[in-house]
């Protein structure tokens, strides 16, 4: 599962904001939004990929370097959602 | 010592993580050294304060000390070092009172209640503070802290109660201590907002020596910046006054942008010296004069703001909106943001200068600035903007649209920086006339210097991503780094040596010591010389170094215009000094005579045997800044009394005329006075800028609709067609080329009054006490005053041995002080024992 995230994310950031580019140059450490690569409203667009791809949502002290600066990080930050959704909706009365 | 050259950060093995912050003996040396060279070209320079020199010094010694602490140590240590730093620049007492008001809004946060509880307790205390900062609560600490304490905390506590409110964990004590009050920021009330996840994510992430290299880069290139903006200070900035043709106005907007160095020079210069710590925090600013769109402006001048804006106040506004729909969302949140960077620039300024900032062009700044980000944001959603892991390969074609885009966004931000910096906005809008007036080549020159810098700037980088860590740089980039910034060190400091500039060239060597302190220029000390800083609305004030000086002035503080010694009187002269009026001033007591003049009591006419003089001039002449009796008018008295210099006269009197203010046309009406006197001789006291003091005397009358009672003088008005509808800066520009003429006008009309009534007019040249700007138009005024016909004392290199700043009265106020007073007596009354044949004479029988 990680590495599906890993593969979609890394194909949304190729292909909405670095088209031909290497893509062995974007590698899961590289800091997007420290280095200048992702600006606002990149990560707003990642973000709302995110939340519809993989069905989780994302509050907006998250839409940060803290967690969206590396690949790695973004995959981590969905793993963790998807867990967290997962749980509540285990939780949540039946209808 | 450990030996570590691998990036770091935190987890790992224990003995990776004992490696953490180690750096080597060689590397320290190599760092030490550096700190040493930077020490010097700090003093070559004058960096900044004598304040900031010893937090320098200050800094680097615990640099020493703290490179090899255990790491478990450092945070603490550099939490007390930034105490002491506090209390070394701003004293004991003021230091105790910051940090403990520091300590409660700190605490306030950290109380056991619910957040709700703890913010409205924090409004409560800042509502408190905010009502002490207006003068309208008392307060018993000094006014001195207001502006580092309003640094500290006005922005940081938001970005603190921020994360807060959404980290789990919320560090450690001496992170906290070492956030709020870090080192540098004793210093620099101007201060860049750094984030505080950031702070204490970024600490020792990477390799020790490493972080503490790219702190050495930093601070030289902030002392480059910081040299860089004394050229346009000093050199390229213009009044707008001056601006009188195309040329000029190419010039006044470009210099008047490119005062931003001082900021990014300043700001360079503090993250820098904190990597010295560990913190390897990002880039401050990233090339703005770079920036191909208005986005792109905003995301490379102040990066901190922009950082500070989109976490606290741009995400959430979108994530709340975006149920409106993402654009919609996106348009009001930077609308909203630019709408908050206005209020937030407004609330720095209350707690920086004490007053509320609502000016017009500070509200359509922002506002434009806003519009434009938002369509420049609404463009690249739809069309996107390019981005590249690596040199980015362009053809021709792109390079040349680059560069148009870059160019074209460069002269927008810098027309627009000149509507927000103005201080007149009538003043503004006339300067643009100047664009009907005579185009020659030089109105290319700033516009070609500005293609020049942008296209050289435009070409491709070996990489397009920012921001990475020392450690993975390529072995060559860090080399070439090292070698630049070890070359511009050297370079700097050896051109700074006086003998190696000298034997350049003169011209060379007067640019190179111009740019080497820290004055005022010459625009800005003939403001501090009108008072007219007390009136700065000029909203970008933050970095000039004239509000520096002015901030340092406490509000109480008693000046020449607000002792009550002057009422006001209809007509030209405006006001006069209380007549048989004492105060009694913080210098001693001021006596007024029964005439009007700031000296003892004499007869009408001198009696026989009497030697009389009468003295006009201003507030230095009347003895601002020193008590009765240590005015060098009073002095010279003495002393011609104690050892009379000539047969004839048993008895000198110089009877005191100074009245504050007064420009040379006013002395006019003085002379006229001081004939009624008897004297002998009439002593007319110079100081700097005659000329445009008479000028601007002559506007300012004619804007207030004041009768001009001599039609020699109103002649010039009328010849410049100024008239009292106009704006300030317009009628100066008008009458300005008239100034010598106008000058030797008044020069001629005292000189001829005191032949008229058998006195020898004396001219005597007194500087102000402060060195450099006053003296541009000195030459011509001698010259002026020798064809008048007045014996002249040119008194110009009187302060010039000495350290001035121990013969005036304060930074802010340039009278000279008691030894001040002195030091002009002992001169003045050898120049008149020099010239007694001439100035002491007895051949007027009284």
């Amino acid at each position: 599962m990680s590495q599906e995230v890993r593969s979609n994310v890394k194909e949304f950031i190729l292909r909405e904001f670095l088209p031909g580019e290497d893509p062995n140059d974007l590698t899961d450490d590289l800091p997007l939004i420290t280095a200048g690569i992702l600006d606002s409203i990149a990560t707003l667009k990642l973000v709302m990929h995110l939340e519809e791809r993989f069905g989780i949502t994302l509050a907006a002290h998250e839409a940060n370097k803290d967690h969206l600066d590396t690949i790695e990080q973004i995959s981590n930050l969905v793993l963790s959602k998807m867990k967290q959704e997962a749980c509540h909706a285990r939780q949540s009365p039946a209808a | 010592m450990g030996i570590s050259t691998v990036a770091v950060g935190s987890g790992g093995s224990e003995a990776q993580k004992a490696q953490e912050g180690a750096i080597s003996l060689w590397n320290f040396m190599l760092v030490a050294g550096q700190l040493v060279l930077l020490l010097l070209l700090f003093r070559q320079f004058q960096i900044e304060s004598a304040a900031f020199l010893r937090l320098a010094v200050l800094a680097f010694a615990g640099f020493a000390i703290h490179a090899f602490l255990p790491l478990a140590y450092r945070l603490p240590f550099f939490a007390l070092l930034s105490l002491a730093g506090i209390g070394l620049v701003l004293g004991i007492a003021n230091g105790i009172w910051l940090v403990a008001i520091g300590l409660v809004l700190i605490g306030i946060c950290h109380l056991p209640l619910s957040f709700r509880l703890r913010m409205a307790l924090l409004i409560l205390a800042g509502a408190t503070l905010v009502a002490q900062r207006a003068a309208l609560v008392p307060f018993t600490w000094s006014e001195a802290i207001w502006p580092i304490l309003g640094s500290m905390f006005m922005f940081r506590l938001i970005v603190y109660v921020y994360d807060l409110r959404h980290e789990k964990t919320s560090g450690t004590w001496a992170q906290r201590l070492a956030y709020f009050f870090m080192l540098p920021n004793a210093c620099f009330p101007l201060f860049p907002v750094i984030d505080y996840k950031t702070f204490r994510s970024n600490w020792y992430d990477d390799d020790a020596y490493r972080i503490y290299q790219v702190g050495v880069d930093w601070m030289v290139r902030g002392v480059i910046h910081l040299i860089l903006y004394r050229i346009v200070y000093y050199h390229l900035t213009l009044a707008p006054s001056e601006v009188t043709g195309p040329a000029h106005l190419m010039q006044y907007l470009v210099a008047n942008f490119l005062l931003y160095l001082r900021v990014s020079g300043l700001f360079h210069l503090i993250v820098g010296m904190l990597h010295l710590f560990g913190f390897r925090l990002p880039e401050t600013h990233n090339r703005y004069l770079l920036a191909s769109s208005f986005t792109d402006f905003w995301r490379r001048i102040n990066i901190y703001w922009k950082d500070f804006m989109q976490k606290v106040f741009y995400y959430p506004a979108v994530f709340a909106l975006r149920k409106f729909g993402t654009t919609n969302a996106l348009v009001v949140a930077t609308l909203y943001v630019f709408l908050m960077t206005w209020f937030l620039h407004a609330y720095q300024w209350f707690w920086l200068r004490g007053t509320v900032l609502f000016v017009w062009q500070d509200i359509l700044f922002w506002a434009i600035l806003g519009v434009l980000v938002v369509a420049n944001s609404l463009y690249e959603i739809k069309y996107g903007r390019k981005r590249s892991l690596g040199k980015q390969a362009r053809t021709w074609r792109d390079t040349a649209k680059l560069v148009a885009k870059t160019y074209g966004t460069f002269w927008f931000i810098v027309v627009l920086w000149s509507f927000w910096t103005t201080e007149s906005l009538p003043e503004w809008f006339a300067m643009w006339r100047v664009l009907g007036g005579d185009y020659t080549f030089g109105v290319l020159l700033f516009p070609a210097l500005a293609l020049a810098v942008i296209a050289l700037g435009t070409i491709p980088r070996d990489s397009g991503v920012r921001n990475v860590r020392a450690s993975a740089m390529a072995a060559n980039d860090w080399i070439r780094e090292r070698a630049i910034t070890m070359v511009a060190m050297l370079a700097l400091i050896v051109v700074s040596v006086e003998g190696v500039s000298t034997s350049i060239g003169p011209q060379i060597a007067t640019f190179v010591h111009s740019l080497r302190s820290g004055q005022l220029s010459r625009l800005d000390t003939a403001k501090l010389e009108r008072g007219y800083y007390e009136s700065l609305l000029a909203v970008n004030s933050f970095n000039s170094q004239l509000w520096e000086v002015y901030s340092k002035k406490p509000a109480n503080w008693l000046d020449v215009n607000s002792a009550n010694l002057k009422r006001f009187v209809p007509g030209f002269t405006r006001n006069e000094l209380i007549p048989s009026f004492v105060s009694n001033t913080k210098y001693g007591t001021i006596s007024i005579n029964r005439f009007g003049m700031r000296d003892q009591d004499y007869a009408e006419k001198p009696a026989a045997g009497t030697y009389r003089a009468m003295l006009l001039g201003a507030s230095s002449v009347m003895g601002w800044g020193v008590s009765d009796g240590q005015t060098f008018e009073a002095l010279v008295e003495q002393r011609l009394n104690a050892k009379p210099p000539v047969p004839g006269f048993a008895r000198f009197e110089l009877l005191n005329m100074g009245i504050p203010g007064y420009d040379p046309p006013q002395q006019m009406v003085m002379v006229d006075r001081a004939v009624e006197f008897g004297p002998h001789a009439v002593y007319f006291v110079a100081t700097g800028r005659e000329i445009s003091r008479s000028v601007r005397n002559l506007v300012t009358a004619t804007l207030d609709r004041l009768e001009i009672p001599y039609p020699q003088l109103r002649k010039f008005v009328q010849a410049a067609g100024i008239h009292a509808d106009m704006d300030e800066a317009s009628a100066v520009k008008a009458l300005m080329p008239h100034g010598p003429q106008i000058l030797a006008t008044v020069y001629g009309y005292i000189a001829d009054k005191a032949r008229m009534h058998d006195a020898v007019p004396v001219w005597i040249f007194l500087p102000q006490v402060r060195s450099g700007a006053w003296e541009e138009e000195t030459a011509e005024t001698v010259r002026i005053a020798e064809t008048a016909g007045f014996v002249v004392i040119d008194m110009e290199d009187i302060y010039r041995p000495h350290d001035y700043t121990k013969l005036r009265v304060a930074e802010w106020d340039d009278h000279p002080n008691a030894a001040g007073h002195q030091l002009i007596a002992e001169r003045l009354h050898a120049e008149l024992i020099a010239r007694r044949p001439q100035i002491l004479t007895t051949a007027r029988t009284p």
